[in-house]
């Protein structure tokens, strides 16, 4: 398990973390979310010793991150880079041997992980004649290549077109289900939503949330409720100061309201106003719940 | 994994990448071919075009001139005779170059005298001396006599001084705009993620230095191989002791400075401001080039050159330098090394932090005095 412990890290006058803390379990696909500038690089940064943190440490496994741990970690920054005129697979097996691989070792896992990256025929191309897709694949391998235990992506999926980003939540899941720690950072918060088990949310180097995504909509004070009463339009609302309105379109209004609100009541208000159509409670998305969060 | 192995892996890189680079191979050739001309090229165009004028006091046996015409003939060398009225003529002649040798033949029949300005032009001596084979033998005398291998030495001095600049600072910019396209392409990230920043360096010096040898050790060998083969020059006694020193100075040189630019290039954020971040360095350095040339060479057993022997950033040249016109003690290569040796070592202690701390600022370039703020925190 990867432990962020009370972090904190000020730039001058700017703090980029302010004694952030949370942990990501194996197995399970992590979202680490929050606004530009709120500490999400600064935090991966950590992990891997890039950045000293004034207070704070980070654990693998029970163990403070020293660099053997890391030589099991895997690490995409979120500016990419490799060497522009390496051959691509020379450039993986560098890199798999500065994981600790033997030449060896280093040159067939490259060899699985281009075939894999269906990159097996650029091995003997430089980096820089490949398509910048095809870069982005391979600075994935780079990332991979040494089947680490801990993968840590600044934001993977920035970038790419719908079908690299099939590719990259294929192959983050897949490795996620193999029991290894995935912890990446994005601003698609839909994506987020769609492949990730669990999130983190900072903002302003702070851990304004973590969890699972189903209990942390769950847990939230608010729910939408999305009334359709035909011919209507929203008159049926007069006068109920109660009800805070977020979009009205034609007959469909949503509503804003909290977990324990009085459903019948509202039920009955709208049914005396026409035929109800359609009468739906939910828990907000998270992209919802990130601006609450966020925001508050 | 042990650092030893990452700072191998590094240098491996540098030597595999860069080694099979056309930049290196370009490199490699055009200096190949620069020594080969310089020392070939001078007997060749003096041997097809240049005329030897040889002045004549007294007169000959009667075979020497059609003895003279034949060798010459056969030995491609032109020459040119001319009676000359006595040997103070003759002598100021040559002084002032209108004759390249002058043959004095005493009236009394005594030995006759071959007279150069100073001593360089080996074949017309031959020549004359093998012309007069049948009759009596030859002296050679000398106007400017000197040391024999005050010229060889001279020569060695100044080449040295040359092709110690010119390797320490081709391979300590490769250092440098190598710092700089890791930071531009933002490679350095992912690198750094498994390698300390200090081995990153020592590494990338480590490997473009072992290119660096390479290239002197071929230099060194090509050159002093041709110029035997061409009796260019003979190797004074002393050439092992300043071949030796020669790779030993390019080690410590090249050490000091790329170290020192492999920090300054972490500085410059994009390669058009590497060269502006490396000015202080590429400054000492030509400082450090232009004293050995001009003051060193021209007293190196003098006040400043010693004490120029003692200061890091200039020793990598004056020793060398200083070794090869023999004028200069024990002692004094021994200490100059050692301080040589302190000074890398505090420069990679002191710059590794600098380079660990700005080497992932992106953004412009980071002052020096900013750079060691960042590097405290």
């Amino acid at each position: 398990m990867l432990e962020i412990i009370d972090l904190a890290k000020r730039y001058g006058t700017v703090v980029a973390l302010d004694g952030a803390s949370f942990a990501a379990t194996p197995g399970r696909l992590v979202g680490f979310l929050g606004p530009n500038g709120a500490g999400k690089t600064t935090a991966m940064r950590c992990v891997f010793g890039l950045v000293r943190p004034d207070r704070g440490e980070t654990r693998w496994n029970g163990q403070p991150i020293d660099r053997t741990a890391r030589l099991r970690f895997g690490y995409m920054p979120e500016q990419r880079g490799l060497y522009p005129r390496m051959r691509v697979a020379d450039q993986l097996s560098y890199f798999a041997q500065h994981h600790g691989m033997t030449a060896r070792d280093a040159k067939a896992a490259t060899a699985r992980w281009l075939e894999r990256l269906g990159l097996a025929d650029r091995a003997r191309s430089k980096l820089e004649d490949l398509s910048h897709g095809n870069q982005q694949r391979v600075q994935l391998g780079a990332a991979l290549v040494h089947d680490p235990e801990l993968l840590v992506l600044d934001e993977p999926f920035s970038g790419l077109d719908p079908l690299g980003i099939a590719t990259m939540s294929e192959i983050l899941r897949e490795r996620a289900a193999a029991g290894v720690g995935v912890l990446f950072s994005s601003h698609q918060l839909d994506l987020v939503e769609d492949i990730c088990e669990d999130v983190v949310i900072i903002a302003r180097g702070k851990i304004v949330a973590h969890g699972a995504i189903d209990e942390l909509r769950a847990a939230s004070a608010r729910r939408h409720l999305d009334v359709e009463v035909v011919g209507a339009g929203g008159s049926w609302l007069d006068g109920r100061r109660d009800l805070t309105v977020v979009e009205r379109r034609g007959d469909l209004v949503r509503l804003l309201v909290g977990a324990d609100a009085d459903l019948a009541g509202i039920l009955a208000a709208a049914s005396a106003a026409g035929t109800v159509r359609r009468f739906a409670f939910q828990p907000p998305a998270l992209s919802e719940l990130f601006m609450e969060v966020v925001q508050g | 994994m042990s650092r030893w192995r990452s700072v191998w892996l590094v240098a491996r890189r540098e030597l595999i990448e860069r080694g099979r680079s056309r930049a290196f191979l370009l490199s490699l050739g055009l200096t190949m071919g620069i020594i080969l001309a310089g020392i070939f090229l001078p007997s060749l165009i003096g041997g097809a075009t240049g005329t030897n004028r040889l002045g004549i006091v007294g007169n000959p046996p009667p075979t020497f001139y059609a003895q003279l015409g034949v060798i010459s003939a056969a030995s491609n060398v032109k020459i040119q005779t001319e009676q000359v009225p006595d040997e103070a003529t003759g002598e100021g002649d040559l002084r002032s170059g209108s004759l390249d040798g002058l043959l004095v033949v005493p009236s009394d029949g005594g030995l006759p005298t071959f007279v150069v300005k100073e001593r360089k032009n080996g074949s017309l001596g031959q020549i004359v001396g093998a012309s007069l084979s049948s009759g009596p033998s030859l002296t050679f005398r000398e106007l400017t006599p000197a040391d024999p291998n005050r010229d060889t030495s001279f020569l060695f001095a100044n080449v040295g001084v040359i092709l110690l600049f010119i390797s320490i600072f081709t391979f300590g910019t490769w250092v440098l705009t190598g710092v700089v396209e890791e930071k531009q392409s933002r490679v350095v990230e992912v690198v750094l993620s498994t390698v300390d920043a200090r081995d990153l360096l020592m590494g990338k010096v480590l490997g473009i230095g072992l290119l660096g040898l390479v290239q002197l050790v071929l230099m060194v060998v090509v050159g002093l191989g041709a110029g035997v083969a061409a009796r260019r020059f003979t190797l004074p006694p002393a050439t092992f002791g300043a071949v030796a020193q020669l790779f030993l100075w390019f080690g410590l040189g090249y050490a000091l400075y790329s170290t020192a630019l492999g920090v300054l290039g972490a500085l410059a954020s994009r390669m058009e401001e590497a060269s502006n971040a490396a000015s202080p360095v590429s400054f000492i350095a030509m400082g450090a080039y232009f004293f050995s040339l001009i003051v060193a060479l021209d007293d190196p057993s003098g006040t400043a050159a010693r004490i120029a022997t003692f200061i890091p950033p200039v020793a990598p040249m004056v020793v060398p330098l200083r070794t090869a016109l023999g004028a200069i003690e024990p002692w004094e290569v021994v200490v100059s090394a050692a301080l040589t040796v302190a000074t890398i070592w505090v420069l990679f202690v002191v710059g590794g932090r600098v380079y660990s701390g700005v080497i992932l600022r992106t953004g412009g370039r980071i002052g020096l005095r900013e750079a060691w703020r960042i590097s405290r925190q």
